[in-house]
C-alpha cells in the first residue's frame, strides 16, 4: 500500500483511539491484522432510536488511494434500515462516495454512520423494502428495526409479539432468518410472510 | 447585486415609478421554465458518482507557500491531509480558505477535485462547461430570490 495510506491510518489509529467518543464507548476501530488495510469499526445505537444500546459491527477497507479515495465500509452485523442492505450490509451514504473529501477520517466516518442511524435518508434509499416501510408505517419500521437491533446487536428492547412470530415459523422448521426477513418484509403477516417462504 | 438589470437589460426604477408586477413575473417564469430544462442537463453532467472537475492548474501554481513558523511548531498544526505535524523548514500551501497543506499533500487531490478536502471552497477549474454549471447555479439561487420577494411584494 501506499506510503502516505499506511502513515495516516497508523496516526489516526492513535487519534480515534485517544478519542472523547471512545473513551465513553460510543466509536471502536480495531485492526484486523498488521496491514492497515483492513479494520474493523464499532458504533454504538443511538440515543431514542430504534438501535439504541446495540453494538453495530463495520468492516472498513482502506484503499490504495486513502485518503484521496473514501474508505469502503459496509455493516457486518444486519441491520434494518432505509440506507443500509439489509441483505449485504452496503451503506448509503454521500461521504462514502462523491461527497469523501481528504480531510475526513475513520472518526468523522464512524460518527457520520451513527448519524445516518439516528436520521435515516428515505428519499436515497439503498433497500428499498424497508424505506417503503419507513415511508408508509413508520410504527412498524421503528418496532421492526428494534426488534433486528435486539436480534443481531444485542441492543436491550425486545418486541415480544415480533420475537413469537419468528419462533412460530422457526418451530414449523423455517430457517430463522428467513422467517424474520420475510416476516419484516410483508409488516408481520405470518401467511403472507409463509407464502413468500414457499414461493 | 448587478446581475439582474445587466442580464435583462433595464434598468432600475427611478423614484415614484411603479414595477410591472406581471411583464416582470412573466420575464421571471420564462426565464425559470428554460432554466429548468438547463438544471436537468447540467444535474446529469455533474451529480451523482461524478465529482466536480480539477482545480485550475494555473489558480493551483498561483497559491500561495509560505514557510512554516515556530509558532505553527509549537501549535502543533496539522496538515489535514497526511496528518502529521507541521516542521520548521518545511512550506505550506496555503488555500484562499486559509487551510495549509504540504504541497505534496493538496496537489494529487487538487487534481481530482477542485474543493478544499476541510471545508470544500471551491477554486476555478479549466473545465468550461462546469464553470457554466457554477455561473447557472448562481443566477437560480438570485431567480428564486426575486421570485420569492415578488412574490411577497405582489400578495405579502
Ligand atoms: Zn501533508
Ligand atoms: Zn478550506
Amino acid at each position: 500500500m501506499a506510503n502516505i495510506a499506511v502513515a495516516r491510518i497508523k496516526r489516526e489509529f492513535k487519534e480515534v483511539v485517544k478519542s472523547e467518543e471512545v473513551a465513553k464507548c460510543h466509536i471502536k476501530v480495531e485492526l484486523v491484522d498488521d496491514s492497515f488495510t483492513s479494520l474493523r469499526g464499532e458504533i454504538l445505537g443511538p440515543p431514542d432510536t430504534p438501535y439504541e444500546g446495540g453494538t453495530f459491527i463495520l468492516d472498513i477497507r482502506i484503499p490504495e488511494t486513502y485518503p484521496f479515495n473514501p474508505p469502503k465500509v459496509q455493516f457486518l452485523t444486519k441491520i434494518w434500515h432505509p440506507n443500509i442492505s439489509s441483505v449485504t450490509g452496503a451503506i448509503c451514504l454521500d461521504i462514502l462516495k462523491d461527497q469523501w473529501a481528504a480531510a475526513m477520517t475513520l472518526r468523522t466516518v464512524l460518527l457520520s454512520l451513527q448519524a445516518l442511524l439516528a436520521a435515516p435518508e428515505p428519499d436515497d434509499p439503498q433497500d428499498a423494502v424497508v424505506a417503503r416501510q419507513y415511508k408508509e408505517t413508520s410504527d412498524i419500521f421503528s418496532q421492526t428495526a428494534r426488534h433486528w437491533a435486539s436480534n443481531y446487536a444485542s441492543a436491550p428492547h425486545r418486541e415480544p409479539v415480533m420475537d413469537d412470530k419468528v419462533a412460530q415459523l422457526k418451530n414449523m422448521g423455517f430457517d430463522e432468518h428467513k422467517a424474520r426477513v420475510a416476516l419484516s418484509t410483508h409488516n408481520w403477516d405470518i401467511e403472507q410472510a409463509m407464502e413468500n417462504i414457499l414461493s | 447585486m448587478s446581475s439582474y438589470y445587466d442580464e435583462h437589460d433595464c434598468s432600475p426604477l427611478a423614484d415614484g415609478e411603479r414595477p410591472n408586477h406581471m411583464l416582470h413575473l412573466a420575464r421571471l417564469l420564462i426565464d425559470g421554465g428554460y432554466a429548468s430544462d438547463l438544471d436537468m442537463e447540467f444535474e446529469n453532467l455533474f451529480s451523482g458518482e461524478k465529482k466536480a472537475p480539477p482545480a485550475s492548474k494555473k489558480v493551483v501554481e498561483d497559491l500561495p507557500k509560505i514557510p512554516v513558523s515556530p509558532a505553527d511548531v509549537s501549535k502543533n498544526t496539522q496538515c489535514p491531509i497526511c496528518r502529521a505535524d507541521f516542521e520548521l523548514g518545511e512550506t505550506m500551501l496555503q488555500m484562499p480558505c486559509n487551510h495549509h497543506f504540504h504541497s505534496s499533500c493538496i496537489n494529487p487531490w487538487l487534481e481530482r477535485t477542485n474543493s478544499c478536502p476541510v471545508c470544500r471552497h471551491e477554486l476555478p477549474t479549466d473545465d468550461p462547461d462546469y464553470e457554466e454549471y457554477k455561473r447557472h447555479k448562481a443566477r437560480k439561487v438570485q431567480r428564486d430570490f426575486e421570485l420569492e420577494s415578488l412574490h411577497d411584494s405582489m400578495f405579502g
